[in-house]
């Protein structure tokens, strides 16, 4: 009977603090500074259990049945608070507030545990007994809980599962004081039945935690999800509300149906327009078909090379009737050739020469991206231009990265290139810009194809012109051995955002 | 049924923690390149088969590392070509030694060269002809891409492998940077070592590194750490057991840098071996011990195997302690040691679950190296299979013991340390490696003991006399590739001056 009252104990010390470490490293996790977000939260939990504690003192009667009721509370309220706080990450406003309410609650809920317990035990015990006896324990236990989370639970459970887990061992601690204090309960079955529905939650929990983590995942994108596809390479996902359809790779918006055209147009005519008689084209990236369907509006092309990693990018926007219309079946075009490969190797091994060549990458948002805008890639590239060709790079947003922008301008230069960076607004994505670069001088071009809706010739100067805010910063070149442009693209995007 | 505890326990706290039991992939994997027999044979005095061909050339030489290599190289790039190159084992190299499988070269031991600079002459030369040198530009492809190093430590990874943690620490780091760009304008410790090595900075060779730095005050526990991963990393040896003069010659003759400056190829220094291979791999005759050497009235006699190769000048460019085991006459060689290492090559069929890869991962405290991931020089941008070089020099303890545990500790052994070492920070190494290989080397590196560096046998032998020259990179105490090199070329310039 002791020895089950103290592991009773030391059970739900471990679990109070393992909800307490959850909502701790979660807070760090989503919001970053990790001094401030756990120093807060301990604070937070330490004053709300002070709270507990000065509550308990009004608990008159029937502690036992309240003693039961706060650890059942406490392990459905503990057990769910990570899945809780993740789904409200990724859905609602306001998520600090939810998370301090969160771990006020649980503090209180923790600081009611051992004051209702030592008077529970007072009854058996004399009072210098329990207090050494109950502290023992709960120390103990939160020196197995603190120990515990890093080495077992964050590594190999996670922060969902781990706090269920946790949330089951109190309640099991509930129900199991139901069997301990029979003598002092008059409603045991009502609380063993709720026991027995808490455990069994929580056990759904943990069988379906990846379900709620994807849940959370879905619920980043604001409108109704289409299409989802992990493939080898990315996480693909199609968005659409109303008539805008909207193309995510690995979360990064890639287009938006409804303005895509001012991206396309302005990423392929600027360039294409002015090569006298061009005939072969080159796509890096793009899979999407979108900027081949602006090169095919030149009736004198005779090839369009594509080359995109994924081949179920290039599947997806050759078949699916609603992307199909939107690129105007362009990658089932006979002139129009695509190939699925590693874009840097492709581009070292192949012997063919191109008069315009496109490169429209996701932006540098890592090492390996990275790589695709390097001096080293831009000579590979370089290359393979015919001698009155030019290149074309997707250089990203002017005015939310300016840094970045002129580092790829500054790359393409140091490439040995002659650059030419223009920029337009696409609402979807703000200010965007590009670089066309090229071994001989660039001029406008004097005439564009016919039907587009957003460029005309009177319009390209204006493109060209960079306001105070967006205009040359100095930067270095990006290179394979120093890749200036992730560290850049990361500081430049964390300025703007959370 | 028969259950250990210790499975036992694994398996209870797996079900009780909800893990899903993971089968470990089976690992395949054995020791390679194994060569200590041949030397054994060597030091125990075997009978060799007596001589059944009489062959005549200028120039021999032994050993096919990449001294003899560079000074093959320089006698062909000379327009001489009347020699032959004797390699004992079936691949040449020595620490530049690489293999390949379907996912990519790898190296087996030496992976890198960092961007030599203006005094390294013969290097400089060498890489224009390779092109990794070209209009006083280095090829970026063959620089070590980004991120180059990361060091494990408190839990998680850094960038870099200088501790960036504690300020009294970070204040020692400054110190000894202080001290180093001290020596570094002194110009005494240069690469190669034989230019700047003078009379100066000789007490320097009187004591251990670490006794150096806890006398200049620097005691600091990860500052030590630090000193010694670059001690052993260099030297295969502990700072207590490397000279002062090479502690500050690893430091002071380069410029301080973060990688960014480093050359490498994804079969490490294999790439150089491979491209001199390529130009001089017709003079090159492998599985060919040299088991004497005897001194006749003009020039030598090497022989190997049931071959005599009658010659003028023997290059001796294999590891020097093996000469007094071959030529007739010469006396022990007590002075110089050489540091045991182990090398393993990793085939991962997936990569562990941790984000941003980088070229060099360490881990604070491990017994070992880390690893160099062979893929990092890839230029691909979605990579699923690599190899990992994993680096140990046993440095801890007497070499002697640490030779017999590299005999005595079978494949399945080291092959659970290795693994064991990963988990530290790969838990789900095991899932991903489908194969492992070892190579043993008894004396893989020189190493620059107190007194080494100025030792009269060592300097007698590396200035170039008579007509058996010696010229291992562990005549500059330390066996690095700039040195190999440099002796090898040196080397062959003297003959070339005499022919």
């Amino acid at each position: 009977m002791d020895i089950l009252l103290f592991i009773s104990v030391l059970l739900i010390a471990a679990c109070g603090l393992i909800y307490e470490l959850v909502a701790g490293t979660l807070a760090s996790y989503l919001l970053g500074d990790s001094v401030l977000q756990f120093s807060t939260i301990i604070g937070c939990y330490l004053f709300a259990m002070g709270i507990g504690s000065a509550m308990s003192r009004y608990i008159d009667r029937g502690l036992a049945y309240r003693f039961v009721w706060i650890e059942l509370v406490l392990g459905v309220v503990g057990g769910f608070s990570s899945a809780l706080l993740f789904l409200a990450f990724a859905y609602a406003q306001g998520f600090e507030l939810i998370l301090y309410a969160m771990v006020l609650v649980i503090g209180v809920l923790v600081g009611l545990e051992i004051p209702l317990l030592m008077r529970i035990v007072r009854k058996r015990y004399d009072f210098r007994d329990a207090v050494a006896h109950v502290l023992t324990f709960d120390y103990l236990g939160a020196l197995g809980a603190s120990l515990l989370f890093p080495i077992l639970l964050v590594p190999y459970l996670g922060l969902v599962r781990s706090a269920m887990l946790f949330g089951m061992i109190n309640v099991a601690v509930a129900l199991w004081s139901t069997f301990l204090f029979a003598g002092e309960l008059a409603a045991r079955r009502g609380l063993r039945a709720g026991c027995v529905v808490a455990l069994c939650a929580l056990g759904i929990g943990m069988a379906e935690a990846k379900r709620i983590a994807y849940a959370a995942d879905e619920n980043i994108y604001a409108d109704e999800i289409i299409l989802s596809r992990d493939t080898a390479y990315q996480h693909i996902v199609l968005t659409r509300f109303k008539n805008d359809v909207r193309l995510f790779l690995n979360s990064h918006l890639q287009f938006s149906s409804r303005d895509e055209y001012r991206y396309h147009e302005a990423l392929v005519h600027p360039g294409l327009s002015a090569v006298p008689a061009p005939r072969r084209v080159l796509v890096l990236g793009g899979g999407d078909g979108l900027a081949a369907r602006e090169v095919l509006k030149y009736p004198h092309i005779e090839s369009v090379t594509l080359v995109d990693l994924d081949p179920e990018m290039t599947r997806l926007f050759s078949t699916h009737p609603m992307l199909t219309t939107l690129n105007q079946a362009s990658l089932r075009s006979p002139r129009v050739h695509v190939t699925n490969a590693d874009a840097f190797p492709w581009i070292d091994d192949n012997q063919e020469s191109f008069d315009f060549i496109v490169i429209d990458f996701p932006d540098p948002t890592n090492y390996s991206l990275g790589k695709l805008y390097t001096t080293a890639f831009y000579r590979a590239v370089a290359r393979h231009l015919s001698a009155q060709g030019l290149i074309v790079v997707q250089s990203t947003s002017p005015m939310f990265a300016r840094d970045s922008f002129w580092c790829i301008a500054e790359t393409l230069k140091q490439a040995g290139l002659r650059t030419y960076p223009y920029h337009l607004y696409v609402p979807s994505f703000g200010e965007w810009g590009f670089v066309i670069a090229s071994a001989r001088e660039y001029n406008l071009p004097l005439t564009l194809p016919a039907g587009l809706s957003f460029l005309n010739v009177a319009g390209l100067p204006a493109l060209f012109q960079f306001p105070p805010d967006m205009t040359a910063v100095p930067m270095p070149a990006n290179r394979l051995n120093d890749q200036v442009l992730v560290r850049t693209y990361y500081r430049d995007w964390k300025d703007i955002s959370h | 049924m028969n259950v250990s505890r210790r499975r036992f326990a694994q398996v209870g706290s797996a079900a009780l923690i909800g893990l899903s039991v993971k089968a470990d992939r089976p690992i395949a994997g054995s020791f390679v390149n194994d060569s200590f027999q041949l030397g054994h044979q060597l030091r125990d005095r075997a009978a060799y088969p007596p001589v059944q061909h009489v062959e005549k050339f200028p120039v021999v030489i032994v050993g096919g590392g990449m001294a003899g290599l560079s000074a093959a190289w320089r006698l062909n790039r000379r327009g001489f070509k009347d020699f032959v190159l004797l390699e004992m084992d079936r691949q040449a190299g020595g620490n530049s030694r690489w293999g390949e499988n379907a996912i990519t070269k790898y190296p087996w031991a030496a992976h890198y060269v960092p961007v030599p600079g203006p005094g390294a002459t013969y290097v400089r030369e060498l890489f224009e002809e390779l092109g990794v040198l070209k209009n006083g530009q280095w090829e970026e492809r063959y620089l070590c891409f980004a991120p180059q190093e990361r060091l494990f430590l408190f839990g998680r990874w850094q960038e870099g492998l200088e501790p960036a943690v504690g300020l009294s620490a970070r204040d020692q780091f400054r110190k000894l940077d202080d001290l180093m760009a001290g020596f570094r304008e002194g110009r005494q410790f240069t690469i190669p070592m034989e230019r700047g090595l003078g009379p100066g900075a000789a007490d320097l060779d009187r004591v251990s590194f670490s006794e150096w730095l806890r006398a200049h005050g620097l005691d600091s526990r990860l500052l030590h750490w630090y000193v010694n991963y670059c001690c052993r990393d260099d030297y295969g040896a502990l700072a207590s057991q490397t000279s002062a003069w090479a502690g500050v010659h690893y430091f002071a003759s380069r410029e301080h840098d973060d990688g960014r400056g480093t050359l490498t190829w994804p079969e490490g220094n294999g790439w150089i071996a491979r491209q001199l291979l390529q130009r001089v791999g017709a003079f090159v005759r492998t599985d060919r011990m040299a088991h004497r050497i005897l001194r006749r009235r003009r020039g030598y006699s090497v022989f190997a195997g049931t071959t005599e190769y009658q010659c003028e000048f023997v290059i001796f460019a294999a590891p020097t302690f093996l000469a007094p085991h071959l030529v007739e006459g010469m006396g022990p060689l007590p002075s110089f040691e050489y540091s045991p290492w182990l090398t393993a090559n990793l085939t991962l069929e997936r990569l562990p679950a941790s984000a941003d890869f980088t070229w060099d991962n360490v881990v604070m405290d491990s017994p070992a190296l880390g690893y160099v991931d062979a893929m990092h020089q890839s230029v691909r941008t979605h990579i699923g299979r690599t190899v990992w070089t994993f680096y140990w020099a046993l440095a801890e303890g007497s070499t002697a013991q640490n030779r017999q545990l590299l005999l005595s500790r079978d494949w399945q052994g080291w092959k659970d340390a290795i693994l064991h070492d990963l988990e530290r920070v790969h838990p789900d190494i095991r899932t991903c490696v489908s194969r492992l290989d070892i190579m043993r080397m008894g004396h893989a590196m020189a190493r620059p003991t107190v007194g080494a560096m100025y030792d009269p046998t060592r300097r007698r032998l590396a200035t170039l006399q008579g007509r058996l020259l010696f010229a291992n990179s562990d005549l500059s105490g330390f066996s690095i590739f700039e040195e190999a090199q440099y002796r090898g070329v040196r080397a062959a310039e003297h003959v070339l001056g005499l022919i």
